[in-house]
């Protein structure tokens, strides 16, 4: 059966890996028609039964309705001719259910009297129900496709008529997951700071993750939380970690993520927090996660942190090292800190893939951020952080003009057991002379604050 | 909070620790009862990762000896159930955890173990 989804108007890049993430959550399978378009705002797709509709409709954040698909034309004759052609889909509404009509557009107001008339055009349906624009038992609903006419000025109706494509069919149901992001919406947070995650972003991200009961995610750079909520909204226990413990907190005793997981009701699902660094890890044993989900610090507001000090070398000759760390060297109300050195990102990247091929269980994900620059990214960039048993399920784009993000989602596609990674500081930075190819996302963080500026690098 | 799921999972990671390592003793601790919710499907999932004679004796630590010296192959309701809450419902809030081979001590604060280590123990 072939089933009408209406995308809201935002991120077209995450519509279909967002549909398959929950198809695969629950089980079921979507097909995709050969000339589906993501970047449109309608999609025709294919599923076994209307329940599966529903599903998408309660779990797609990117959903904000879905239809029994009926016709689609590039004129009112061509969807009335296909629409009477599917009649058996619709003639059990014909006798005596109530309905309403509701004609809308999108990239463009249509004038009420048009409503009317292209209400009216689909008078050789014939229902006999009577009309009901309350509470009817069914609503028919007609979608005209404009193209984007942003920053032409024009009168308001003008183009009317003048469409891409219709699409004709009855809703089934509402999305009801996008309200969700009003629900996480950072500033009505009790807790959160300047690099905490958009809700619609973390939500998505979550769905990547395939957040359910029953399953445990990590988060490595757990930061202000952002993801652990919308992941235990959705039923799986949470672990965080970050390198600094004052994120996680906030100023009052009780933790912060803590606070803010409990304003959501979910806090009893943030199985704990712990202050460390995930290049120096505690955990006992790998295969232990269905899901890694983070947005790694990467230098423009927050830089990338790990234990150590800048220059190695000087370290070596520091004194320090001979003379072991004493506690009672500092005053007692002053906690020790140990000395950080930045983490360049595509070290960071790769490191992250080794670490999940490590704690993930198989067919589990890790769900991540990755900036970039736009003029320089090149699919190969993606290869430089891969490795054996990891393959890539979705990468999505969220543009910013000169850079972008990508929300990479990729799978433990293997039972063989791995080492966990050597995280070691100097073998792990990728230099010019050992790579064939150099990915957009290295010194991601220089890149910015020289404003993507061509060949600046390496002077 | 520090739940003893958390005290399973983490082992001592200063640079040549690694036997004896875990698990980690409680040191000076308070604790918490928190009611959670009762998940039989994360607990099953779980299962297979619990280093079991570590859970029963930081349990027993702790001052809960509901959970049995084995851990049994008939996994019913009422043992998931006991299982549940040493897991999950008893949170350390405060004192530490301290690696029986090295002895270094990571300190519990508002619930937070801070298991960060110092520049001489990364080598």
């Amino acid at each position: 059966m072939l089933y009408l989804l209406v995308f809201a108007q935002a991120h077209a890049d995450f519509r279909i890996p967002e549909l398959q993430s929950v198809s695969e959550l629950y089980g079921f399978h979507i097909g995709l028609l050969e000339n589906a378009d993501p970047s449109r705002p309608f999609m025709v797709v294919e599923l076994e039964e209307e329940m599966y509709a529903r599903l998408l409709a309660r779990r797609c954040i990117l959903v904000k309705a879905v239809c029994e698909f009926y016709a689609r034309g590039a004129t009112y004759d061509e969807v009335h001719e296909r629409n009477r052609a599917c009649r058996s889909q619709w003639e059990r509404y014909v006798p005596d259910t109530s309905f309403k009509f509701v004609v809308s557009a999108y990239n463009h107001s249509i004038p009420q009297r048009r409503q009317r008339d292209v209400v009216e055009s689909f008078s050789y349906m014939d229902f006999l129900g009577k009309i009901d624009m309350k509470s009817p038992e069914i609503t028919m609903v007609v979608h005209e496709e404009y193209d984007d006419k942003h920053g032409t000025t024009r009168e308001k109706h003008e183009g009317d008529g003048a469409f891409r494509e219709v699409f004709f069919g009855r809703l089934i149901e509402e999305g009801s997951a996008r309200p969700l992001m009003k629900k996480f919406d950072v500033k009505k947070r009790v807790f959160y700071g300047n690099t905490s995650m958009e809700a619609e972003i973390s939500l998505l991200m979550a769905n990547q993750t395939l957040a359910s009961p029953g399953k445990l995610i990590y988060d490595p750079f757990v930061g202000t939380g952002s993801m652990t909520y919308t992941t235990a909204h959705f039923g799986a226990m949470v672990f965080g970690s970050d390198i600094d413990g004052r994120q996680m907190r906030g100023r009052e005793k009780r933790p912060g993520i803590i606070r803010a997981a409990a304003q959501y009701g979910v806090d009893q699902r943030i199985v704990d927090l712990c202050t460390f660094d995930v290049t120096r890890n505690p955990w006992r044993c790998g295969g232990l996660f269905d899901a890694i989900i983070t947005d790694p610090p990467y230098g423009v507001r927050a830089g990338a942190k790990r234990l150590g000090r800048k220059n190695r070398r000087a370290k070596d000759e520091d004194e320090s090292r001979s003379r072991p760390f004493q506690p009672s060297e500092r005053p007692d109300d002053q906690p020790y800190i140990p000395p950080t050195r930045p983490y360049e990102l595509s070290a960071l990247a790769s490191d992250l893939v080794l670490l999940a091929r490590y704690m993930l269980k198989p067919g589990g994900r890790l769900v991540f951020f990755l900036p970039t620059v736009t003029e320089e990214y090149a699919e190969l960039d993606l290869q430089t952080f891969l490795c054996e048993g990891m393959e890539v399920v979705a990468n999505s784009l969220q543009d910013f003009g000169s850079w972008g993000r990508r929300l990479i989602t990729i799978r433990k596609a293997t039972t063989q057991q791995f080492p966990p990674p050597a995280f070691d500081p100097d073998k792990n930075v990728l230099s010019e002379s050992d790579l064939t190819h150099v990915p957009a996302h290295k010194d991601f963080r220089q890149k910015y604050f020289e404003g993507f500026k061509k060949g600046k690098l390496g002077d | 909070m520090v739940r003893l799921i958390t005290h399973n999972l983490l082992a001592c990671h200063v640079k040549g620790c690694t036997s004896n390592n875990f698990p980690l003793q409680f040191k000076d601790v308070q604790i918490e009862l928190r009611e959670a919710e009762f998940n039989p499907d994360f607990l099953r999932n779980f299962m297979p990762r619990i280093e079991w004679k570590a859970l029963v004796d930081a349990a027993r630590q702790l001052g809960d000896t509901s959970l049995p010296e084995e851990q049994p192959e008939m996994v019913d309701d009422e043992f998931l159930q006991k299982l549940h809450h040493v897991l999950l419902e008893v949170h350390v809030e405060e004192g530490a955890m301290v690696c029986p081979n090295c002895n270094h001590s990571y300190p519990i604060s508002n619930g937070i173990p801070n298991m960060l280590l110092a520049e001489h123990e990364i080598g």
